[in-house]
């Protein structure tokens, strides 16, 4: 019994140690100097590798997907587009001249898996002040929970239509819904209103998204959209060929065709239907294209018949942005415009920190008070954007159109510069397209 | 039997969990030092041991079949799934692009298990009537056909690359999950998530092991040792293959929902060949028939990849990036799992119990034990 109760006092000891170790734990990273508060993500000390001795770091979080998942190709670039994005502001006056921002130290693969991102975000969690890269709508939404108790602001690589109503999410450029509008939109100016339309899609943030935006246009321009019209399908990896989609269209015949798939999946549906005799054009998401579809049997039919809808200009584009970008990646050329679309997506993250310092505040919780004080400066890419007020007003309604071009730097050029179609214009945002 | 523990007069006190003064003085220590446990951790790794907690009680129920009844079952995974899905059914928003009825979680947690048991129950009269490999081939059908189904039925589980939330924690209208501060203090939802699954094992853990120990527990070994004799002896095969299957996907199912909890995001993908293969090697690599090799196995199983990635920290030519170096520390991960299996296998296939037991002997014959 003696040594029953001398064990009891041992473990009642630990016990103890243990809860005070817990509650003295927490706040570890100190504060920042001068008289703005920081906290989790921040230290006094320079980035790693900095040489501006004098600066404190701000660590910001990516979680994205480098290895195995199915968009790899263009998040890697995405990555790099950002790092080189940060390199630039380091180089300058950083945010405020006191501080510098790593995104590398805490890059994370995601594999774009819900469950994998939930769980990298909690081991990154405690070293970060906000998410510099959130890749892809299903894993955002995941640690939707956690961002909201841990006030983590993050910027969404993906253009889902719920972000706008999403107040810790930070979004650039149009999203899926819009962006079909638009693109039907242009279709009827060009090439004449539709008589009959059809929309080849993923399920989901993404092409389902997409198909509520066709589903929008057509009710709202009285072109019929029947539910055959609505053709679901799946990646490869999944459906093995798009053989029933180019089924559909070929036995339809419509006008128009609205894609929001890989661009494997594009390229096969585009060479497929055109090889099969279809004479109508695809409008495609922006997701669609990648130059390296230009190497397929289904060129042809690509160049000719194609077109996307993108969110902003693509590498080619004059305007500050894009001359910075192309400054700071030197002579060597990304892979492609998942390249672009990381440095356009960096300009909230910088405003967001720019606001925050501003207000003296860079903890979590003054990041987020600070969103809806923000006005993003996308130095020309995109017009200035406000994250406050409604979603109606703040949701970006222009895109442009471009086409696959051999001649361009990263293979796409512009057909048709920023436009708002009358379509999206009169659209009123209450919610989702696509609810998830 | 005071200062005799190990004496035993009776069949119920040879059975009786925590048979002597020093078992239960270490699973209460061992329960006290759970309960602090998470006070003292990373919200990271509260998460990552509550999934072992929650993967343990998929792993008891494995091991209810494989184990103790002697079935080998490939399906596990299927079972994980379909709890997963109740769950999330029946606990969802009801506004969504997914089918959900915004159920408390007093409901949703037993469906959850219930609905995996009565499939079990439907498939065990097939599955009785198989042993060995080609049991485990059925199983494995299973298996596809889950993934298939999880796959298409896109109104239930929102398609592959979209997927659907998970079932929401919350009893009697709050949820309780979500931080709360007490005071200065701040419960998070981890270490929340850490208490869940440690009750729920340990609900599980007590009714699996009085499973164990009664008649049909007895009889579950009896088939698993030799299914004809145990005939001879008027046990009814199919009867308790029956029962093993069930009771076993119920388990599954608990597991399988609070596991998508954690996460609170189910991807369809996640419930494929390699899910039951995982759950098999926590048995194998914990220790076959026995509960407490479940929980070590999980543990194990869980563990493994948060360790690995450490590794690069001390060995050089581990890379924890995506290219250079050697080897990848998620190739590493996957080489050092395969790896365990067979070393288990060859040189202590009773697993990490078994080391256990091993370790127990030697020390309590010490300095004599050889």
């Amino acid at each position: 019994m003696k040594a029953i109760a001398r064990w009891g006092r041992i473990v009642a000891l630990v016990g103890i140690l243990a809860l005070v170790a817990a509650a003295c734990g927490g706040d570890d990273a100190g504060p920042g100097g001068g008289d703005v508060k920081t906290g989790a993500g921040i230290t006094t000390e320079p980035c790693p590798g900095s040489t501006h001795t004098d600066r404190g770091c701000i660590y910001l979080g990516v979680l994205s997907d480098l290895t195995v998942g199915p968009f790899r190709a263009l998040a890697v670039p995405l990555t790099d587009g950002q790092k080189a994005f940060w390199k630039r502001v380091n180089d300058g006056n950083g945010i405020g001249g006191k501080y510098d921002v790593d995104i590398t130290k805490y890059t994370r693969d995601n594999k774009y898996n819900p469950q994998e991102h939930v769980a990298q975000l909690r081991q990154i969690l405690p070293n970060i002040l906000m998410l510099a890269q959130s890749l892809g709508t299903p894993p955002t939404i995941a640690a939707r929970d956690i961002m909201e108790e841990e006030n983590l602001v993050a910027s969404p690589a993906s253009w889902w239509s719920g972000w706008s109503f999403e107040d810790l999410v930070i979004e650039s450029g149009h999203n899926y819904c819009t962006e079909a509008m638009n693109g039907l939109d242009w279709f009827a100016e060009t090439h004449g209103k539709p008589d009959t339309l059809m929309a080849v899609h993923y399920p989901g943030d993404y092409g389902g998204d997409s198909a509520a935006g066709v589903a929008k246009w057509a009710t709202a321009n009285d072109v019929a959209f029947p539910k055959a019209n609505d053709v679901q399908t799946a990646p490869n990896a999944t459906a093995g060929t798009q053989d029933a989609p180019v089924a559909a269209i070929l036995r339809v015949k419509p006008d128009v065709v609205v894609l929001a798939t890989g661009p494997a999946e594009m390229a096969e549906i585009v060479g497929k239907a055109a090889a099969g005799g279809y004479k109508g054009r695809f409008v495609g998401s922006s997701p669609t294209y990648n130059p390296a579809v230009l190497a397929s049997a289904a060129k042809p039919a690509i160049l000719g018949l194609y077109n996307f809808v993108g969110p902003w200009g693509p590498w080619g584009t004059n305007t500050a942005a894009h001359n910075a970008m192309k400054a700071a990646a030197g002579s060597k050329l990304p892979a492609n415009e998942g390249y672009t679309s990381g440095w356009i997506w960096s300009y909230p993250v910088k405003a967001v920190l720019e606001k925050a310092f501003e207000l003296g505040d860079l903890t979590r919780e003054g990041v987020r008070a600070a969103v809806e004080q923000t006005t993003v400066d996308y130095e020309g890419a995109l017009p200035a954007k406000k994250y406050s007020g409604d979603a109606n007003t703040n949701v970006v309604r222009q895109s442009l159109i471009g086409k696959a071009d051999e001649a361009a730097p990263l293979g796409s050029s512009v057909v048709k510069d920023f436009f708002v179609g009358p379509t999206a214009k009169d659209f009123s945002f209450t919610e989702p397209c696509q609810k998830l | 039997m005071r200062g005799r523990p190990e004496l035993r007069t009776s069949y119920e006190s040879d059975q009786a969990p925590l048979g002597t003064p020093a078992k239960r003085f270490w699973f209460a220590a061992l329960l006290i030092g759970a309960v602090l446990l998470p006070f003292g951790l990373t919200s990271e790794l509260n998460a990552l041991i509550a999934t072992a907690f929650i993967s343990a009680i998929g792993a008891i129920g494995l091991n209810i079949v494989t184990g103790y009844a002697g079935q080998v079952s490939l399906g596990h995974a299927f079972f994980l799934g379909l709890g997963a899905y109740t769950g999330a059914v029946l606990s969802g928003p009801t506004d969504r692009n997914v089918v959900g009825l915004g159920l408390d979680m007093w409901i949703w947690l037993p469906a959850a298990g219930l609905l995996p048991a009565i499939v079990g129950l439907i498939v065990a009269p097939v599955a009785a009537r198989l042993k060995g490999l080609y049991l485990a081939i059925v199983t494995l059908g299973l298996v596809f056909l889950g993934e298939h189904l999880f796959r298409e039925m896109v109104f239930l589980t929102g398609g592959v690359g979209t997927g659907r939330s998970s079932a929401k924690l919350e009893m009697f209208g709050t949820r309780i999950d979500q931080r709360t501060e007490i005071g200065s203090y701040t419960v998070t939802r981890e270490m929340k998530l850490y208490f869940v699954g440690l009750v729920v094992l340990l609900v599980m853990a007590v009714l699996a092991k009085n499973l164990t120990r009664s008649k049909v527990g007895r009889a579950f070994s009896a088939v698993r040792d030799r299914d004809i004799a145990a005939e001879v002896m008027g046990v009814e095969l199919t009867r308790h293959k029956v029962i093993a299957f069930a009771v076993s996907s119920f388990y599954a199912g608990i597991c399988g929902a609070l596991l998508s909890t954690t996460t609170g995001f189910i991807e369809p993908g996640s419930y494929g060949l390699l899910t039951s293969v995982n759950f098999l090697a926590m048995i194998l690599i914990g220790g076959v028939a026995t509960l407490s090799g479940s929980l070590l196995g999980a543990a194990f199983v869980v563990l493994l990849p948060r360790l690995v990635q450490e590794i690069p920290h001390f060995v050089p030519f581990v890379e924890s990036g995506s290219t250079g170096g050697l080897i990848t520390t998620f190739q590493l991960e996957t080489l050092l799992f395969g790896a365990g299996i067979v070393a288990f296998m060859i040189l202590e296939p009773r697993g990490l119990f078994g080391m256990w037991v091993r370790a127990k002997t030697y020390w309590r014959a010490w300095p004599f034990s050889y």
